[in-house]
């Protein structure tokens, strides 16, 4: 390899090396901090299988609606009629895809919906159904 | 890309999980580390059979692996015409036997970005099949039983957890890069040096 291709392979590892490690180790002590924010569960109640979700905040938009009623222990119906779709042929699909399929005007809609379904249910007492349908 | 796939997991379960971890071991550019870590918070909520589902994606991923190995395998004779054996390429074949196990382990579960160069290296340059099967398993079970074990512990808290090994994993691409470079630079400055010694005893 001749001495000039050399000096460039080498002076481009040790820029590249610098830069990657630059950049995932600025992010990796955001990730940390962030990380030590989390109270980890105590590993008893982490070692026992379905443990039932609380925090309506931790829904995301590739969420389906039977995926959020098995986590959240809310009924799937509750959470169709808050949307006022059916579950025929919608129960694959992400809160994205509803969305983007029933209410393509407005951006985000779905899973605020769904938030506040699953919140709602939470604070109703049992055997109450809240939740009224919203036209799409 | 990730939501997509997180998407068709919860829906498909298993089997799903096995293609892309196979499709992901042959070069796809897939989130594997965050999936699996997902697929340990899934099984965790009872979505999934850890066990099932750990020993399909195990079984899919070393297939994959072993099918890019065997990709590099069959590209030796092409690559052994272009570098016709040469001291370099003996040198480095001879690196990679007595490296070589420890950098397909690594590969599976830390460095994961440079997994699929590592297979195919490993095939190209007669690394026994054998060894590269052995550790290849080994390294490939950490990933899928440490880093979904890691989902299954935190639970809801996956992405943090997913996060902060992503991070840790490209810092440590980034190290590796730089080690190299340095170690590369340390050996051309000691070759000078030698070089400059011998000129004055002709």
């Amino acid at each position: 390899m001749p001495p000039k291709v050399q000096r460039a392979l080498i002076l481009g590892l040790v820029i590249l090396g610098i830069l990657i490690a630059g950049f995932f180790g600025f992010r990796a002590v955001f990730a940390l901090r962030e990380f030590q924010r989390h109270e980890p569960p105590p590993l008893a109640e982490a070692l026992t299988e379905q443990i039932v979700e609380t925090d309506a905040e931790l829904i995301r938009d590739w969420m389906t609606i039977p995926y959020i009623s098995r986590t959240y222990q809310v009924h799937p119906k509750i959470l169709f009629d808050a949307l006022g779709i059916s579950p025929m042929e919608n129960e694959e699909k992400s809160l994205l895809q509803l969305n983007e399929e029933f209410f393509p005007e407005m951006p985000g809609i779905v899973i605020e919906l769904v938030k506040a379904a699953v919140k709602a249910s939470q604070l109703a007492p049992a055997g109450d159904v809240p939740g009224t349908p919203a036209a799409p | 890309m990730s939501d997509f796939l997180l998407t068709q997991i919860i829906n498909y379960g298993a089997p799903i999980l096995g293609i892309i971890v196979f499709i992901g071991a042959m070069g796809a550019p897939f989130p594997g580390t965050l999936i699996v870590i997902a697929v340990g918070a899934f099984a965790k909520q009872g979505l999934l059979a850890w066990h099932t589902t750990g020993l399909i994606a195990l079984a899919c991923v070393v297939l994959g692996d072993c099918l890019s190995y065997g990709m590099g395998f069959y590209a030796r004779d092409t690559i052994l015409h272009r570098f016709e054996k040469s001291d370099r390429w003996i040198k480095a074949e001879d690196t990679f036997n007595r490296w070589g196990g420890m950098a397909v382990v690594w590969t599976r579960f830390l460095i994961t970005g440079i997994a699929v160069p590592v297979n195919l290296i490993a095939g190209s340059s007669g690394f026994s099949f054998r060894r590269f099967f052995l550790y290849d398993l080994l390294g490939e079970f950490i990933w899928i039983f440490g880093y979904g074990g890691l989902g299954y512990l935190f639970g809801a808290q996956w992405e943090t957890v997913s996060n902060v090994l992503s991070n840790i994993s490209g810092l440590t691409l980034g190290m590796v890069l730089l080690a190299i470079g340095v170690w590369l630079g340390v050996r051309r400055l000691k070759t000078i040096e030698s070089n400059k010694t011998k000129v004055p005893g002709l």
